[in-house]
């Protein structure tokens, strides 16, 4: 078994998926490796902020109820 | 949309390329770097995806979702798109089809009995589910590699008109040194 099932983090497997979905998805929209690049960081930036206020936002709203 | 600047050459051959291997239809194109980008993401994801399932998680039943929605494989549905390493599992479906009995390749990428899936979620948890999920979004952002080998980038135009404008920027600030 090359991913031991025993104890891991689910949130590990996350920045692989966000990275290769930032870099794909900018390389189809540019051709110059400059503003791929940089919307790549852009994307990266916004999908892991956007991702990490919604787990708080659950989190709290969790831990209230 | 405006005609793409770079050679797509066969835009159909291209495209079929892209999705026979992520990334081969810009190789053709001679787009080796985007080729590279495209190979490295998509192909490692979906890979990394099919060992964290032991390789049990990417197969096809043709059966149809309306009358057995149990058995229908949705996600191979954006996995198809990942193009050969995802193909033997629509043969081994399509020979199953015909034949229950009939398989190749040792039964690699077979549909699996319920009994097999059931115990790979009990002994891998949430590996499965995450495994499942790279496959499929490897197969789905393979559709925008293969978009791209087709039509070529959205913003191609305006991205010469940028670098056009800080080339300009560039010679005309070097002009103005010249004349002081």
């Amino acid at each position: 078994m090359i991913f031991g099932a025993a104890q891991f983090q689910v949130y590990w497997f996350v920045p692989p998926l966000v990275v290769a979905i930032s870099l794909v998805y900018s390389a189809s929209r540019h051709e110059a490796w400059s503003r791929i690049w940089h919307h790549a960081f852009k994307l990266c930036y916004w999908i892991i902020g956007i991702l990490i206020l919604t787990t708080a936002f659950l989190l709290l709203v969790n831990t209230q109820v | 949309m405006s005609e793409p600047s770079i050679p797509l050459r066969n835009p159909y051959q291209a495209a079929f390329l892209a999705w026979l291997c992520p990334g081969l239809g810009h190789f053709y194109q001679g787009r080796t770097g985007k080729g590279c980008l495209y190979a490295i993401c998509i192909l490692a994801l979906y890979f990394m995806g099919f060992a964290m399932g032991e390789g049990k998680i990417v197969y096809w039943r043709w059966v149809s979702p309306l009358s057995d929605p149990e058995k229908f494989s949705v996600y191979y549905l954006g996995q198809f798109f990942v193009g050969l390493p995802a193909l033997p599992a629509m043969i081994q479906g399509t020979l199953q089809y015909f034949d229950p009995t009939a398989s190749i390749l040792w039964g690699f990428m077979s549909p699996p009995d319920q009994n097999i899936l059931n115990g790979l979620h009990r002994r891998l948890g949430k590996l499965v589910e995450v495994g499942t999920i790279y496959t499929t979004v490897a197969g789905l952002l393979n559709v925008l590699a293969i978009y791209d080998a087709y039509e070529g980038p959205a913003y191609d135009a305006l991205d010469d008109e940028e670098s056009a404008t800080e080339e300009t920027v560039e010679v005309s600030g070097l002009k103005a040194e010249g004349q002081a």
